[in-house]
């Protein structure tokens, strides 16, 4: 999954999509909303739990990314872990109700992973997948809480009774995994 | 990340923003602003926080939803934008509002103008008023002096004429008709023997009988100042005219009159 020549050639595609995009072409915006909106829809529909929010959160974030595509620094990262940070974060804006006003400043995401294309990300999303699933259910669950709940790390320790630094230590364990398997 | 221990179970819910202390917060930022390492090990968090986000791909979205997205931005004109600016999101907002911080831009514009006109105003009040007060200070000091050198008898006075004509005698006299005050000058007047004087009267304007409004002789050089008070206030004049009468004055004039209203 680390970059290789044929992801360079995706990463022309991309790049290319998201210059057009700033050209106000709409076709090229359509290829990026067909690329990545299962990314976006899934993450919303996991932290908001409701079909119609997630719809339009999904609108949201690729409307903006229309109306601001300059917001995107393509030369620094990959546009799909940025999509998905940002669904992220407003869905648990949402789900937190923090302000509507609430802005996101969120700079470019480099994974290393190839996500463009539909067979690209069903292979990196199973191997997530199966990474969490390798992780003791306890750990996975402070995971869970942490990104998709939005919870804090005193309101997680709260929750679930655990120390303060096992909570932390744990969190980062989990996602130090996940580096390893796309290492 | 050795050296920094202390900090990297932080880093990696700093990256999903679950941090909750602020004072750990201002500390781990103070350390990221001076430390490459932990920076670009909080980059290397963001990215597996982003893998995290993958684990949920899988459903997709309703096809409605790729209409409603193409049929919006349809809708919406362009914008072009030159330079990387913040990615805003929340509640789809009134276009009215986007135009927000320029009307704000406008309207302190205007208030500014407004205020800044306003001090120029005040500006100029305030030095006007200082120039007024300024002359009425002038001209308070003026007549304080002419009042002065008018009642000090022993400053030297003189009237010039043509050198070919004799000083003529002059009377003059300023009426204050509603306190009944009469202030009488004269220059060049003859002197008088010692037991004559000069006497003013008061000529009514209803051509009642001439009054008394006191009696004055010249000092060596002709000149003469007087204030009399008649006894009543409100009296109108006509004229006023002078007699030469007896020291001590006459209660009606003595014919000839010496001087009159010219005219």
């Amino acid at each position: 999954m680390r970059v290789s020549g044929t992801q360079v050639s995706n990463q022309t595609d991309e790049a290319a999509l998201i210059a057009r995009v700033r050209d106000g072409d709409q076709a090229a915006m359509a290829g990026l909303y067909d690329r990545y909106s299962g990314i976006v829809y899934g993450v919303a529909l996991r932290v908001l739990g409701n079909t119609s929010a997630a719809e339009d959160l999904v609108q949201e974030v690729f409307l903006q990314l229309w109306r601001n595509p300059q917001a995107f620094d393509a030369d620094r990262g990959k546009l799909a872990p940025w999509l998905a940070v940002i669904a992220r974060n407003r869905a648990i804006d949402l789900l937190r109700k923090r302000p509507m006003e609430d802005d996101i400043d969120e700079l470019p995401i480099s994974t290393g992973v190839n996500l463009e294309d539909e067979a690209s990300q069903r292979l990196a999303i199973s191997k997530v997948r199966g990474v969490l699933g390798q992780l003791p259910a306890d750990q996975r669950r402070l995971l869970e809480m942490a990104f998709f709940e939005g919870l804090t790390h005193t309101e997680i320790a709260n929750k679930t009774g655990e120390p303060l630094g096992t909570v932390k230590t744990r969190i980062r364990s989990g996602l130090l995994a996940l580096r390893k398997a796309f290492s | 990340m050795k050296e920094h221990a202390q900090y990297a179970d932080s880093l990696a819910l700093y990256a999903m923003h679950g941090l909750d202390d602020e004072r750990e917060m201002a500390e781990l930022r103070q350390h990221l602003d001076s430390c490459g390492e932990c920076r670009r090990e909080l980059e290397a968090l963001r990215a597996d926080v982003a893998l995290l986000a993958l684990s949920t791909s899988g459903p997709q979205p309703p096809q409605r939803s790729r209409e409603r997205l193409m049929q919006a931005i349809a809708a919406e004109p362009r914008i072009q934008h030159k330079h990387k600016s913040r990615f805003i999101l929340g509640r789809l907002q009134p276009r009215w509002l986007r135009l927000a911080p320029t009307l704000v831009a406008v309207l302190v514009l205007i208030a500014s103008v407004a205020l800044v006109r306003e001090n120029l105003h005040l500006r100029d009040t305030r030095d006007r008023l200082a120039r007024e007060l300024q002359d009425q200070r002038g001209r308070a000091a003026l007549a304080m002096e002419v009042m002065q050198m008018m009642n000090d008898s022993s400053l030297p006075r003189m009237t010039l004429v043509s050198a070919k004509n004799v000083p003529q005698p002059q009377v003059k006299t300023i009426y204050q008709p509603q306190k009944g005050h009469v202030l009488l000058m004269a220059n060049n007047l003859p002197l008088l023997p010692d037991d004559k004087v000069y006497e003013l009267w008061l000529l009514p304007s209803t051509g009642a009988a001439p009054m008394p409004a006191g009696t004055f002789s010249p000092d060596s050089k002709g000149s003469a100042l007087m204030l009399h008070a008649m006894q009543d206030g409100g009296i109108q004049a006509k004229a006023f005219a002078v007699t030469i009468e007896p020291r001590g004055g006459s209660p009606t004039p003595t014919m000839p009159i010496q001087f009159a209203p010219a005219g």
